[in-house]
């Protein structure tokens, strides 16, 4: 038993570091990463910044901060997650279900090797955060860093909903895009929530996004004056909703994805 | 022994009509050298994906290396290795960081992320077994630099290094010059002797059919025969043109793919 758990574990690192490794000797991919957040971040955080944070009872420049370096470890993981849609198209998809291991090593070596591409897209968000002159503790990052394993198992989670649907990559890229970016505005990543209602407060709330970013941003600014007024819920609660979404996402994702692949 | 046995195997494709693989069944022993042959659609490829899990089945038993298929797909992966008809390889890695890949799913080696760190029991294997394929001066080189012959090389360099007790083939050959199919089949042969490995192939040449211990061959989804090579040429009628020499293993292939077509039926 011991022994078969070391060899899952393994076979999802390599797995995990084939990502990372196609990550490296993508240059151009390398260099999106890192300018993607200055586009998001730089670019329309920085014109809301400006034009709309007057008055809040809190700093607008963390609360951006926080909700950036969420979005790109959403962003960044669902789209790393959705090449396994690429790995299928060219036939790489049948090396790694012959394998005698879990079908869940698969995915969650994925999930670790996607992530990794997302980190790269902190990097750059914490780069931007900079140039715009955002202050934190280091403690305030490592609270969010802290939660960052969980938040990007959550978007591979969803990631997999999309893998296990969709069989080209044309439509793999622009179905990421119309999950990815509702979550953006209903969630809060930009623009608070404490006011929505009726059909985009339900939306809000059935988003997994929803719930790490006010995890997020609970440990984030935890002993502030600004806690009550951003933070939605309790951590606790949004632990409970990250993991149960991500277990129901998981399992639905890989059933799916196994079965496309076998049942033709 | 048998080590493969396929009892009334049938498969009917997603929206299909008719059946890619219509009620098959035999046996295939340990050790042996083993062909499955017929025409282009004939389900050699879909047999093949069922027998080494990554297809399911419609109806019918298979047990591979005493494990059943339907419940037992782990083990049975643990014992094969294949080489698929299409090049399943990470074309963006080099061919080493494949092959490494390949090792660690197999639970051969613990993962390492440079070559020079794994096991020096890993880098002997990999060295042996590129020498012997002929890409040992083209490890470290992206696949995507490689051409598709030395790709094919590759991929069965790969499939024999968990060194499984059985190799599916499904058409290893194709792409491959002269000189590089026999040392393939050289390779393939040294490792039958040493391991007792059984191999399952799957071509369009006759001519590796040939050395074979038994064949079986599909035609439109069913099994029109099993046997050995010397088998199928008794069946073909004796001509007096094919007196001289006897008839070829090809002649008694087509004369039975023609009398077996269901389109003349």
């Amino acid at each position: 038993m011991k022994y078969r758990i070391f060899r899952e574990i393994n076979a999802g690192a390599a797995i995990a570091a084939r990502d990372v490794l196609i990550l490296l000797k993508t240059p151009s991919y390398f260099i999106f990463s890192l300018i993607m957040p200055l586009i998001f971040m730089g670019i329309l955080g920085g014109s809301l910044a400006q034009n709309m944070s007057a008055g809040l009872p809190y700093d607008y420049g963390q609360f951006l901060l926080v909700g950036m370096l969420v979005n790109m470890l959403l962003m960044g993981t669902t789209g790393g997650i959705t090449s396994l849609v690429e790995d299928r198209t060219e036939d790489f998809t049948q090396e790694l279900m012959v394998s005698p291991i879990s079908r869940y090593t698969i995915i969650i070596g994925k999930i670790f090797g996607s992530s990794f591409s997302a980190l790269l897209q902190l990097l750059g968000t914490l780069f931007t955060a900079f140039i715009m002159g955002i202050h934190y503790s280091p403690w305030q990052l490592m609270a969010v860093l802290a939660a960052a394993p969980l938040i990007c198992l959550s978007a591979g989670a969803l990631g997999m909903i999309i893998v296990a649907f969709i069989k080209d990559n044309r439509t793999a890229g622009m179905v990421q895009m119309l999950v990815v970016m509702p979550q953006m505005f209903l969630t809060g990543a930009f623009i608070p929530i404490n006011n929505s209602r009726g059909f985009l407060l339900v939306l809000s709330r059935l988003m997994p996004m929803t719930y790490c970013l006010d995890l997020a941003r609970a440990a984030f600014f935890a002993g502030t004056p600004g806690y009550a007024a951003i933070v939605l819920f309790n951590p606790a609660f949004n632990i409970l909703i990250i993991v149960a979404l991500t277990a129901v996402f998981l399992f639905i994702g890989t059933f799916f994805f196994v079965r496309s692949e076998t049942n033709r | 022994m048998s080590v493969i046995e396929v009892e009334s195997l049938a498969k009917r494709y997603k929206k299909a009509r008719e059946l890619a693989v219509d009620n098959i069944s035999f046996t295939v022993e340990q050790g042996d050298f083993f062909a499955f042959l017929g025409p282009n659609g004939a389900g050699k490829t879909t047999t093949i994906s069922i027998l080494t899990t990554t297809l399911a089945k419609t109806a019918g038993r298979v047990r591979i290396a005493g494990y059943d298929l339907d419940r037992q797909t782990r083990q049975i992966r643990e014992k094969v290795g294949i080489i698929f008809q299409k090049p399943s390889l990470d074309k963006t890695l080099s061919a080493e960081e494949n092959i490494r890949f390949h090792a660690c799913l197999y639970g051969m080696f613990a993962y390492r992320p440079f070559f020079r760190w794994m096991p020096t029991a890993y880098k002997e294997r990999v060295f042996k077994l590129a020498e012997i394929v002929g890409i040992k001066d083209r490890l470290f080189q992206p696949v995507q630099k490689l051409s598709g012959g030395l790709q094919r090389r590759l991929e069965i360099l790969r499939s024999l290094m968990h060194t499984p007790d059985i190799l599916f083939l499904d058409e290893p050959t194709q792409g491959l010059d002269a000189v590089s199919r026999r040392a393939l089949w050289n390779y393939i042969n040294a490792v039958r002797r040493e391991h007792g490995t059984t191999v399952f192939l799957t071509t369009h040449y006759i001519d590796e059919a040939e050395k074979t211990d038994k064949l079986c061959v599909i035609n439109d989804g069913r099994l029109v025969f099993a046997g050995a090579p010397r088998q199928l040429k008794a069946l073909l009628p004796q001509e007096p043109a094919l007196k001289l020499y006897g008839p070829s293993l090809e002649d008694a292939y087509v004369w039975l793919l023609q009398k077996t077509d269901r389109t003349a039926e």
